[in-house]
C-alpha cells in the first residue's frame, strides 16, 4: 500500500523531538528532511520534493500557523501538526489554516506512524476500478482520476483530505452521514471522535464550493447527527 | 348663561313603564276590588232572577192548579149529576113528561148547564130542556148518532165528557157530560148535559180581571185535542169567540201540552212578546189549564231589580274611573311632572320657562303636591347654590394645580372666596420666618396700608387669627363692637370698616402655620355652611402653599442630584454619549470629548457621526473599526482598536437604546470602554497556559517519544542508538524536574511558605557551580569580576545558586551567541550587589516593569526566541526578597543588566519572609 520512500519534512525547534521523529521515520523507510524553524522549513520545502510535512506549532521566528498558511498558498501537501497546546481552539485554528491532522504532545511512536500513514493514504487516494471515475451531482463534478472538482465548470482547488471528504459525501448524496462514519471513512479507521476536524473541513469545503457559505446549499448540517450532501 | 337648547324642551316625563306607573297600579288595585264585586253582583243578580222566575212560574202553576182543581171538581160534579140523572127510571124509559121536571131542576140548580137532553139508542133526540124560546133551535127528532160522543157512549157504561163544540140547539159553545144508558146490557141511548163553555169562561174572566191588562193575563182550559174549552179572553160579544179554537193558533209549541198529565212551565213568544205559560192537567176530563201571562209584566220586578243592580254597578265603576282619572290628573300627573323636574335638577343647565311655569303652578296648590313642589323648588335653589360652590371649589382646585407660584394661587383663591361668599375683604395670613411674625401673604379688598400693617406677633394672643390657629378650628367675631374679645382690634376694624371677622386655620403640615381670614362690613354670624365652604378654601390654599414649598425643595434636591450625577458621569473612565433619534448629541462626557479631540462645548449638539469619525481617525484599520461599529449597532457590543498617543488600545463599544422611565425611546447611548488592560490580562492568561503546556509537554513528548521508540517491536535499535535515546530521556527528565522545582519554588514564594536557611557562602564557588549547571551553559563566554575584599555573605546557597543560574541562563539565551556573560559583585553600603550582564539586544523598555512577573515573557504567541516558562526572574525576585534584598533591571546602552542585592548582615527574621 505504501509508495516507496515518501519524503517527510519534520519541523521542530526542539532537537530531542525532531530527532525522535526523524529517527523513527528514517528507520521505517521514509526519507526525512528536518528543519529547526519556520523559515528553514519553507526553504527545505522548496528544495525537496516533500510528500508530508510534520510541523510543530510553537517555534521561534515564525510560528507553525504561519508556516501552514504559506505552504497552503502553493501546495496541497498533507500537513500533520504537533503541538503542546491541546486546546480545541488551537486545533481548529491549525485545521482552518489547512493542516490535515493534529497530534497533541506527548504521543507515542505508534500514534505518529498511524497518522502519517493515514494522511499519506488520503493524499495518494486511488479510486477503485469498479467505481465511475467521475461523480456528477448537479453542478458539482468530481473527477477521481484527475483529482479535480469543478462547480458549474469552474475548477475548485481542494486539499487531499477535502477531496476525500467531498468524494465520500457525494458518493452518499442525500444520506445523512454520522460524524463517526465520515471520520472513519475519510480519515481512517483509527479516527472517530475528532468532530472538530469535520467542523473545520466542512467549513473549508463550504468556503470553496458553496455560493453562499453561510446558507449552504450542498453541504447541510444535520444538527447533532452529522452532515449530508444534497445537489 | 345662555339657555341650552334642551331647556326649551317641554318636561320630559319618564318613559312609561306599566309596572312602575302608580296610576296603573292604583287602577289595578281598584280593579282587584271592583271585579269580584261585579262578579258577585252578577252572580246574585242571576240567582235572584232565577228565583224570581221560579216564583212567577210557581205562582202561574199554582193558579193553574187551583183552576184545574176547581174545574175538575165542577166537571166531576157534572159527571155525577149525569150518572144520577141517567139512573132515573124516567130517563131510562125516555118518558118525556117525567124527564122534564128532572131536567128543569138540574138546569135551574146549575146555571152553567146550557141544555139537558136524551138521545135514544139510535141517536135521535128525544127530548131536551129547555125548549121553546129558550133555545135557538129545537133539535128534537134530529139524528145525532154521527156525534163522536154517541159512538163512544155505545162502548162504555161510565159517564164522560165530549169534545167541545157549538151546540146546534143553543148555538153556544158547549161541552157535554154524557151518561150512556144501558138497561140489562142493552144500549138505550144516552143522557147529555151540555155545559156552557161561556159560563166556564166567565169564571176565568173573573180571575183574569184581578190582573192588570199590562200583565196580559190569560187562562185557557183546553181539552185533550187542544181545543180551547174556556178562555179568560172576552170576545166582542162577551161570549168568548176564541172558544173551540185550537191553542196551536196561539203558539205552535203549545200543541204538545194537551193530553199531558204533567205540569209544565214554558216561556214562549206569542204575538211578538214573550209569554210565560203554566200548564196543569185536569185529571177528571183529561183537559188542562193553561195560564199565560206576559213575561215582561211577570218579570217586571226581576227586571227592575236587575236594572237597579246594573245601575249600581255601573255607578261604582264609573265613580271609580272618575276617581282614578281625578287622581291621575290631580296627583299622579303633577307627581310625574315633579319627578321629571327633579331629575333635571343639577343637570344640563337651568330649567326652561315651561318647566318652571309648571312648577310654579304646582307650588301654588295648597295641598301636599303644592308642598312637594315648594320643597322641590327650595331644594333646587339649594342644589344650584351647592353646585355653584362645588364649581368654584373645582376652579380653585384647577387654579391650585395650574401653577406652582403660591402667590398666584392664593390670589385666585381669594378671588373665588369673594365671588362665592360675596365678601369684600379677605386675606391669607401666614407665619413669616424672616419677620418672625404672622403677615398677610395675600389679601383682597383690604387697603394696602392695612394689609401692610397686618403683622401679628407670636405672643399676641388676643388676635383672632392666632387664637384660631391655636385652637385649630375656625373662630369668628360676629360684631367687633359688642364682642368682648375684640376690644384690641376694634380701632383697626373701625378704621378698615369691618364689623365681623372669621379666621379659618389652614391645615399645613410641611409649611409654617397660616389662616384664611374673611371680613364683613356688617355684623354677621357665619353659618356652618359658610364656615364649611371657607374651610374647603382653606384646604386648597394649604395645598397650594405646600405644593409650592415642596416643589421648591424638590427642585433644589433635583438640581443637587443632577450636579452629582453630572460629576459622576463626567469623571467616568468610560466615554459616554447620548444621541437623539436624529443623531444629534444630547450629552457626552469629558472622556468622550477627549477621545474625539473636541472641547465639551463642541460636543453638545454635534452630529454623532462626526464625533465617531473623529474617533475612528485613530483607528489603524478604519474600515474594520467602522464594520465593528455597525455590528455594535445591531448586536449591542463590538471591539475597536485605536492607536492613541502611539499606543495601541482596544475599546469595547456598547450601543444601546435609551428609554425614559415610561419606556419611551429617547435615542441611543454609546459607551466606549478602554479594555486594553483586560485584553492584556486575557493575553497573559492564554500565554501562561500556553507556556506551561509547552514547557511541560515538550520534555514529556521527548520522553514518551523515545520510550515508545524503544518499546516499538517492529524496529531493533543499535545499542548505541538505545543509549542515545536513554540519555535524551534522562536529560528531558531533568529538564522536567527543574521546571517542576521552579513551579514549586514559585508556589512557595507566592504562598509565603519559602524557608530560607542562611549560611556564610563563597560567591565565587557559587557562581562557578551555577554556570556549570546552567542550560544552556555560558562556557567560555562567562566573565566573573569579584573584588578581593568582598565581605562574606550570609544566604541560603541553594536559593542564591538558582538566582545566579537563572540570570546566567537568560544572559546566554537572550544575549546572542557571541555576547559575553559578565558576572560582577560590589559592596554598596550594607549590601552586596551582584550584576549579570550581556551585550545582547536588551529588554524593550515597555517590558522592563513586568519582567519580574511570573510567566511574563517578552515574546508572545507561538513565536519563541528561546524556551523557558517565564518563571526564572519571578523566582529570582522571590528568593532575593526572601533574603531581604532587591532585584532590578539596570539601564544599559547596549545589552541587559540584571542586578540584585543581599544584606551583608542577615535579617533577624530572615527565616520566613513573605514576598
Amino acid at each position: 500500500m505504501e509508495a516507496p520512500h515518501p519524503t517527510v519534512l519534520v519541523v521542530d525547534d526542539a532537537k530531542s523531538l525532531r530527532e525522535f521523529v526523524r529517527r523513527n521515520l528514517d528507520v521505517r523507510g521514509y526519507r526525512v528532511v528536518t528543519a529547526v524553524n519556520g523559515a528553514d522549513a519553507l526553504e527545505k520545502f522548496q528544495a525537496h520534493k516533500i510528500d508530508l510535512v510534520i510541523l510543530d506549532l510553537i517555534m521561534p521566528q515564525m510560528d507553525g500557523l504561519e508556516v501552514i498558511q504559506r505552504l497552503r498558498l502553493h501546495s496541497n501537501v498533507p500537513i500533520i501538526v504537533l503541538s503542546a497546546l491541546g486546546e480545541e481552539n488551537t486545533k481548529i485554528q491549525a485545521l482552518n489554516r489547512g493542516a490535515d491532522d493534529y497530534l497533541t504532545k506527548p504521543f507515542g511512536v505508534g500514534e505518529l506512524l498511524a497518522r502519517v500513514q493515514a494522511v499519506l493514504r488520503r493524499a495518494r487516494h486511488t479510486p477503485s476500478t469498479q467505481e465511475s471515475p467521475v461523480l456528477v451531482r448537479g453542478p458539482v463534478v468530481l473527477d477521481r482520476e484527475r483529482h479535480e472538482v469543478t462547480i458549474e465548470g469552474r475548477p475548485v482547488n481542494l486539499t487531499p483530505t477535502e477531496f476525500s471528504l467531498l468524494e465520500y459525501l457525494m458518493q452518499n448524496t442525500g444520506k445523512v452521514l454520522p460524524h463517526r462514519a465520515i471520520l472513519q471513512n475519510v480519515w481512517g479507521p483509527e479516527y472517530g471522535q475528532e468532530a472538530e476536524y469535520l467542523r473545520v473541513y466542512i467549513g473549508r469545503l463550504r468556503q470553496k464550493i458553496e455560493p453562499d457559505p453561510n446558507n449552504p446549499r450542498y453541504l447541510r448540517t444535520e444538527r447533532g447527527v452529522g452532515y449530508s450532501f444534497n445537489a | 348663561m345662555a339657555p341650552s337648547p334642551s331647556c326649551t324642551r317641554p318636561l320630559r316625563r319618564r318613559r312609561f313603564n306599566p309596572q312602575r306607573d302608580l296610576g296603573i297600579r292604583l287602577l289595578a288595585i281598584y280593579a282587584l276590588f271592583v271585579l269580584p264585586l261585579v262578579g258577585m253582583t252578577l252572580y246574585f243578580d242571576r240567582l235572584a232572577t232565577e228565583r224570581l222566575h221560579a216564583d212567577v212560574e210557581n205562582a202561574n202553576l199554582a193558579l193553574a192548579k187551583a183552576i184545574a182543581e176547581e174545574t175538575n171538581l165542577s166537571l166531576g160534579s157534572f159527571l155525577g149529576a149525569a150518572r144520577r140523572l141517567g139512573a132515573e127510571p124516567a130517563v131510562l124509559q125516555a118518558s118525556v113528561p117525567a124527564m122534564q121536571p128532572l131536567f128543569e131542576a138540574l138546569a135551574k140548580s146549575r146555571p152553567e148547564v146550557n141544555l139537558v137532553y136524551r138521545l135514544n139508542a139510535k141517536g135521535i133526540m128525544l127530548y131536551h130542556y129547555p125548549q121553546g124560546s129558550d133555545v135557538a133551535w129545537s133539535t128534537i127528532g134530529l139524528d145525532f148518532s154521527f156525534r163522536p160522543y154517541f159512538q163512544k157512549a155505545r162502548t162504555t157504561h161510565l159517564p164522560f165528557f165530549s169534545q167541545g163544540r157549538i151546540s146546534p140547539t143553543t148555538n153556544q159553545p158547549v161541552v157535554t157530560a154524557v151518561m150512556p144508558l144501558w138497561v140489562n146490557g142493552e144500549f138505550r141511548g144516552l143522557l147529555g148535559i151540555n155545559i156552557s163553555l161561556n159560563a166556564l169562561s166567565l169564571a176565568l174572566q173573573q180571575i183574569a180581571a184581578a190582573h192588570t191588562s199590562a200583565e196580559n193575563f190569560t187562562v185557557f182550559i183546553v181539552d185533550s185535542g187542544g181545543n180551547i174549552v174556556a178562555s179568560s179572553l172576552p170576545g166582542p160579544s162577551g161570549k168568548g169567540e176564541s172558544l173551540l179554537g185550537n191553542i196551536t193558533t196561539l203558539a205552535p209549541a203549545l200543541g204538545g201540552l194537551p193530553g199531558s198529565d204533567r205540569t209544565e212551565a214554558l216561556l214562549l213568544p206569542v204575538k211578538g212578546q214573550d209569554t210565560l205559560y203554566a200548564y196543569t192537567p185536569i185529571p177528571a176530563v183529561k183537559w188542562g189549564v193553561l195560564v199565560g201571562r206576559s213575561a215582561e209584566a211577570a218579570f217586571n220586578t226581576v227586571s227592575a231589580f236587575r236594572r237597579a243592580t246594573h245601575l249600581a254597578l255601573a255607578l261604582v265603576i264609573v265613580a271609580g274611573l272618575l276617581f282614578w282619572l281625578a287622581l291621575s290628573r290631580q296627583v299622579l300627573g303633577p307627581l310625574e311632572d315633579l319627578a321629571a323636574y327633579s331629575r333635571h335638577i343639577g343637570r344640563e343647565g337651568p330649567h326652561g320657562a315651561d318647566e318652571r311655569a309648571t312648577l310654579e303652578t304646582l307650588a301654588e296648590r295648597p295641598d301636599q303636591v303644592g308642598h312637594l313642589a315648594r320643597t322641590l323648588r327650595r331644594m333646587e335653589t339649594d342644589i344650584t347654590a351647592r353646585m355653584q360652590e362645588l364649581h368654584t371649589l373645582l376652579e380653585t382646585s384647577a387654579a391650585v394645580a395650574s401653577t406652582l407660584d403660591s402667590r398666584t394661587v392664593l390670589a385666585r383663591i381669594l378671588a373665588q372666596v369673594e365671588r362665592l361668599l360675596g365678601v369684600q375683604k379677605c386675606a391669607i395670613i401666614a407665619w413669616d420666618e424672616q419677620r418672625q411674625a404672622f403677615v398677610a401673604q395675600a389679601s383682597r379688598g383690604l387697603s394696602p396700608r392695612y394689609a401692610e400693617r397686618l403683622v401679628i406677633g407670636r405672643d399676641e394672643f388676643n388676635s383672632l387669627t392666632l387664637r384660631a390657629l391655636q385652637a385649630n378650628r375656625p373662630l369668628q367675631i360676629s360684631d367687633t363692637e359688642t364682642d368682648p374679645t375684640a376690644t384690641a382690634i376694634r380701632p383697626r376694624a373701625r378704621a378698615e370698616g369691618y364689623r365681623s371677622v372669621l379666621a379659618v386655620p389652614l391645615p399645613t403640615q410641611h409649611t409654617p402655620p397660616a389662616a384664611l381670614v374673611v371680613y364683613y362690613p356688617e355684623p354677621h354670624t357665619f353659618t356652618p355652611q359658610e364656615i364649611d365652604l371657607l374651610t374647603s378654601f382653606a384646604n386648597h390654599a394649604a395645598m397650594a402653599i405646600e405644593n409650592a414649598a415642596l416643589f421648591a425643595r424638590s427642585d433644589e434636591r433635583l438640581q443637587e442630584q443632577t450636579r452629582r450625577l453630572e460629576a459622576l458621569v463626567q469623571s467616568m473612565g468610560d466615554a459616554l454619549l447620548l444621541e437623539d433619534h436624529k443623531g444629534q448629541v444630547l450629552y457626552a462626557n469629558r472622556r468622550m470629548a477627549a477621545l474625539a479631540d473636541l472641547s465639551a462645548e463642541d460636543l453638545s449638539g454635534a452630529e454623532t457621526e462626526r464625533i465617531v469619525q473623529r474617533i475612528l481617525n485613530h483607528a489603524p484599520n478604519a474600515a474594520a473599526a467602522r464594520a465593528a461599529l455597525a455590528h455594535a449597532a445591531e448586536e449591542g457590543t463590538a471591539e475597536v482598536d485605536l492607536r492613541l498617543h502611539g499606543r495601541l488600545t482596544t475599546w469595547q463599544v456598547q450601543i444601546f437604546a435609551v428609554t425614559d422611565s415610561r419606556g419611551v425611546a429617547i435615542g441611543h447611548g454609546q459607551i466606549w470602554q478602554d479594555i486594553t488592560a483586560n485584553r492584556e490580562i486575557d493575553r497573559m492568561k492564554a500565554s501562561l497556559i500556553s507556556t506551561v503546556s509547552h514547557e511541560l509537554r515538550t520534555p514529556l513528548a521527548a520522553i514518551k517519544g523515545y520510550v515508545s521508540t524503544l518499546l516499538a517491536d517492529d524496529v531493533t535499535w543499535e545499542p548505541e542508538a538505545q543509549r542515545e535515546f536513554l540519555l535524551t530521556i534522562s536529560e528531558e527528565t531533568d529538564r522536567l524536574s527543574d521546571l517542576v522545582s521552579d513551579l514549586l519554588d514559585l508556589s512557595r514564594i507566592e504562598g509565603g511558605s519559602l524557608k530560607v536557611q542562611p549560611e556564610p557562602l563563597d560567591l565565587e564557588t557559587l557562581i562557578a557551580r551555577a554556570a556549570r549547571n546552567a542550560h544552556p551553559a555560558p562556557g567560555n563566554r562567562l566573565e566573573v569580576h569579584l573584588p578581593a575584599d568582598l565581605p562574606p555573605v550570609f544566604a541560603d546557597p541553594r536559593h542564591i545558586e538558582v538566582v545566579l543560574r537563572n540570570l546566567i541562563e537568560n544572559a546566554v539565551k537572550y544575549g546572542g551567541e557571541t555576547s559575553p556573560v559578565r558576572v560582577s559583585a560590589t559592596q554598596e553600603n550594607t549590601y552586596l550587589v551582584v550584576r549579570v550582564e550581556d551585550e545582547g539586544p536588551g529588554i524593550p523598555p515597555e517590558h522592563v516593569p513586568h519582567v519580574f512577573e511570573s510567566f511574563y515573557r517578552v515574546e508572545s504567541g507561538l513565536t519563541r526566541q528561546a524556551s523557558g516558562a517565564g518563571l526564572g526572574l519571578a523566582i529570582c525576585r522571590g528568593f532575593v526578597k526572601a533574603h531581604g534584598g532587591k532585584i532590578w533591571v539596570e539601564p544599559r546602552a547596549r545589552g541587559t543588566c540584571i542586578a540584585f542585592s543581599l544584606p551583608l548582615t542577615p535579617p533577624n527574621d530572615s527565616d520566613t519572609s513573605p514576598l
